[in-house]
């Protein structure tokens, strides 16, 4: 039963988007995470006008200020050629975000389409495909990515289809577990009575309600794909120099730990910036949409 | 006698959003020792919250206690630590709570479940007892709940015992530290309507044999006649009437008590409305339908055999009729409403709409714009995340409308079911049950059908709701000619409700005719046991209900290993 539809009650008027609202803007994590999301995603756009030196960005060398430790002209230092590495980590952030649209982009859609069909139809369709999303899972993904992208040559775009080839699959299995549950609801065999057609069922029927667990998945998501991301850069096989990049940066940056501890932390603490607001995002939405993943 | 339970100036308010709600405004009531004492209203009304006061499980926050007390045998129970409160629990006060299948670990067996409560009260309480002396214990008290192989229940695993069984041991578990109070929430009404009897009798039984005081929650008037010495009707957090239960039957004062009483649909007496249909054309024909389902198991989930859910059915549907199949859960009535609609194919037999198979066009436009369904429940039928216009527009989409004519269509339909036009816009969530259901008729009829299939169309609705939503049925089928096949549990309003039934047992048909002779001369011993189990709101339907001798009611009901009351 629920205690809230007492006809004479003043609760009327809240619709569920404002109530969710409420639940999220009384949740203080889920506000730090918003917080930190966007302005990682305000300096990624923003980067040529907030960069203190934007040239940094490029292949710029200034060998009377390398390894320069974290000063006012500097905050975060210089690193092994003299570039500022404040304005590598705003740059680095482009990256990372072009890396998380570009794979999420392709993944996400792909997935979703692949589970609404498996958990829609059953029968065959369901078993090639969950069988082979089971394939795929197994696949350790850091030494499938490593593979595709040395067969490809290292760069951001091949990068982006390494980790899209493994990305999908956790998508599938999600959407194909809510459709599931749905198919025992009474509007989907409604909707067949009517004479809806498979298309129509599929993205009008059952789609609109995996929206909320998707925005969680999604939020999650961003975070991990940045340090997956940055561990292939980390490991020479992502971005490569001089196009700045959080993984490379603490890779070369390692090489000089730890007397010119900056080069390596500064954008190691970046990383973890940007993955905390994720987190800390999708974990306020999914409280506020009140979805189980 | 001693006042065990009383509840004085209780007001309980919830905060959720910033906003404070008033759940219960001053409630005043109270229990005496061996008093049967129900507390009646509809869903939302504040039953379970004063249950849930009185018993401590109150979740607070949200919920407050704002002014008033509750005081247990002289004790003021919401000033007790919580130690103190806990001590009471099982001991002075037990519950038996609604759902018999949600109320237990589905992992753990019944032995595990009794055995828990009983050791932790033993702890609580300073007890010692060895696990032999405990068993004992809950044998004899399976014993009390009629449950004659005590062994056999203690082993099992809740699914593999029957609903009427899992209620039993629920029963049985509240009864384990020989409480004073016991606290009924809506019992047996999630089982069918003769086990529910058995039920009740039981609980009658043992509050006489235990010495308990009951207080009994529900909704259902012919339970609370069946089942108290008095009665108080909740209405909106308030307790609106109070009284013996003679009088509020008899001579109910408030504008709200009386309301209820009408609107329950009669069984039998001079209040009874009989529907005067005779057709001329036949619209659905049944001839000799079987239904088997496939049974599997075993390694690698093979086919082991067939389960027959429908058995060799005929039924003869005529144009306006509106046509009740009655029966308990697993009779196989939605299995033949399925196959009415095309969604599953018979196993033997045909069934033919003016003299067509189904066979022959179930998918097409033309047999959409035949036969429509309309389910039991607004909450599963209704997509929680499309918006009403939405989900009206889909029959109309699919059977040729263009988007201009879909707008139109969807304001008449509104009309027609009586929502205002701006209902269109909003989502399922923002309305009430009935009107949900009101939105499920007209996506129903959307496409101008002929006819209707209707599963427990009011099953899920409270009982004003549903007198509203059975008089918007008889409107439409008036102005449009409709003919409707209702699949329902509850023959008292299938009495007032429909032409002709049919009665379904296990699989089979055992009865069908017209409503007034089924009900007045039932000639099946098992529609006869149906009839009489059914709780009435009057000592006149109680006099007039068919009686059934109890070998009779026996062969026909097949209760296993259950002892007799």
């Amino acid at each position: 039963m629920s205690l809230l539809d007492d006809p004479d009650a003043p609760m009327r008027g809240l619709s569920s988007r404002q109530m969710a609202f409420y639940r999220f803007s009384r949740n203080p994590l889920a506000m730090i995470g918003a917080f930190i999301v966007l302005s990682v995603a305000l300096a990624a756009i923003f980067a040529p006008l907030l960069a203190p030196s934007p040239e940094s960005a490029g292949a710029f060398v200034d060998f009377r200020n390398r390894h320069v430790a974290p000063s006012w002209d500097h905050p975060m230092g210089t690193d092994n050629v003299g570039r500022d590495v404040l304005t590598r980590v705003i740059f680095g952030y482009r990256v990372s975000l072009m890396l998380v649209v570009g794979v999420l982009g392709v993944a996400v859609p792909f997935g979703i389409v692949l589970g609404l069909m498996a958990g829609y139809f059953g029968g065959w369709t369901e078993t090639i495909i969950m069988r082979f999303t089971d394939v795929m899972l197994a696949l350790p993904p850091l030494v499938m990515a490593l593979a595709i992208t040395a067969v490809l040559s290292p760069n951001l775009f091949n990068a982006m289809i390494a980790i899209t080839l493994l990305w999908w699959t956790w998508h599938t299995r999600l959407i194909y577990r809510i459709v599931k549950a749905q198919m025992n609801e009474d509007y989907v065999e409604a909707a067949r009575v009517a004479g809806a057609s498979h298309a129509h069922i599929l993205f009008y029927e059952l789609l609109p309600n995996c929206f909320s667990a998707i925005a969680v998945k999604i939020s999650l998501d961003a975070g991990f794909v940045i340090l997956f991301g940055a561990s292939l850069s980390f490991l020479g096989l992502g971005i490569q120099p001089p196009t700045p990049d959080l993984g490379t940066m603490v890779a070369t940056g390692s090489e000089y730990m730890p007397e010119m501890w900056w080069q390596a932390v500064m954008p190691g603490l970046a990383i973890l910036y940007a993955i905390l607001g994720f987190n800390l995002l999708g974990d306020g939405l999914r409280d506020m949409l009140d979805v189980e993943l | 006698m001693r006042r065990l339970l009383d509840i004085k100036d209780l007001s309980v308010g919830f905060t959720a959003y910033g906003q404070t709600r008033q759940v219960l405004r001053n409630v005043n009531m109270h229990l005496d020792e061996g008093e049967r004492v129900s507390l009646i209203g509809q869903s939302g009304s504040g039953k379970t919250v004063t249950m849930r006061t009185i018993i401590g499980t109150l979740p607070m926050p949200p919920g407050r206690v704002e002014s008033g007390t509750i005081h247990y045998d002289g004790r003021s129970l919401l000033d007790l630590d919580a130690q103190d409160r806990n001590r009471l629990k099982g001991t002075g006060i037990s519950i038996v709570l609604q759902d018999p299948m949600l109320s237990f670990n589905p992992v753990l067996t019944i032995r595990r479940q009794m055995d828990d409560i009983v050791r932790y009260s033993d702890i609580r309480l300073g007890r010692k007892r060895s696990k032999a002396d405990r068993e004992a214990h809950l044998i004899e008290t399976l014993q009390k709940v009629r449950l004659a192989d005590g062994m056999r229940v203690l082993e099992s695993y809740p699914m593999m015992l029957s609903g009427g069984m899992r209620q039993r041991v629920l029963i049985g578990m509240a009864l384990l530290n020989k409480p004073k109070v016991l606290i009924a929430d809506e019992p047996g009404t999630a089982l069918d309507v003769t086990t529910q009897d058995e039920i009740l009798a039981l609980l009658n039984a043992l509050v006489e044999e235990e010495r308990l005081s009951l207080l009994l929650i529900t909704h259902n008037l012919g339970v609370v006649r069946k089942m108290a010495d008095r009665v108080y009707v909740m209405e909106h957090g308030r307790i609106v009437e109070t009284g013996t239960r003679d009088t509020i039957f008899d001579a109910p004062k408030h504008a709200y008590t009386r309301k209820l009483m009408e609107a329950v649909p009669p069984l039998y007496g001079a209040k009874v409305k009989t529907l005067q249909h005779e057709g001329s054309t036949t619209t659905i024909e049944v001839s000799h339908v079987s239904k088997d389902f496939e049974k599997k198991g075993g390694l690698f989930n093979r086919k082991t055999g067939n389960f027959r859910a429908v058995n060799d059915v005929s039924l003869c549907i005529q144009q306006g009729d509106i046509f009740g199949i009655a029966g308990e859960s697993g009779s196989g009535k939605t299995t033949i409403a399925k196959m009415i609609l095309g969604l599953s194919k018979p196993t033997e037999g045909q069934i033919k709409i003016d003299g067509q198979p189904i066979s022959d066009f179930a998918g097409t436009q033309e047999f959409r714009k035949r036969i429509q369904i309309v389910y039991q429940n607004p909450g599963s039928s209704l997509n929680p995340r499309r918006s009403i216009a939405d989900q009206l527009a889909v029959p109309l989409k699919f059977t040729g409308y263009s988007s201009a004519a879909i707008k139109t269509r969807i304001g008449e339909l509104l009309e027609l079911v009586d929502l205002p036009q701006t209902y269109s816009g909003m989502y399922p969530h923002e309305l009430s049950g009935g009107q949900k259901q009101r939105v499920a008729i007209a996506r129903a009829i959307s496409v101008s059908p002929q006819i209707l299939v209707l599963d427990e169309p009011t099953s899920a609705l409270d009982v004003l709701v549903q007198s509203t939503v059975i008089d918007l049925l008889h409107r439409l089928r008036r102005e449009f000619d409709l003919t409707y096949v209702f699949i329902s549990h509850d023959l008292s309003l299938m009495r007032n409700f429909c032409n002709r039934v049919a009665v379904m047992l296990r699989g089979n048909v055992v009865e069908t005719g017209n409503v007034a002779d089924i009900f007045d001369a039932p000639a099946h011993a098992y529609t006869r046991a149906l009839l009489s189990a059914i709780p009435v709101v009057s000592a006149e339907e109680e006099a007039l209900k068919p009686k059934i001798k109890k070998q009779e009611r026996d062969e026909v009901l097949a209760s296993s290993s259950v002892l007799e009351v």
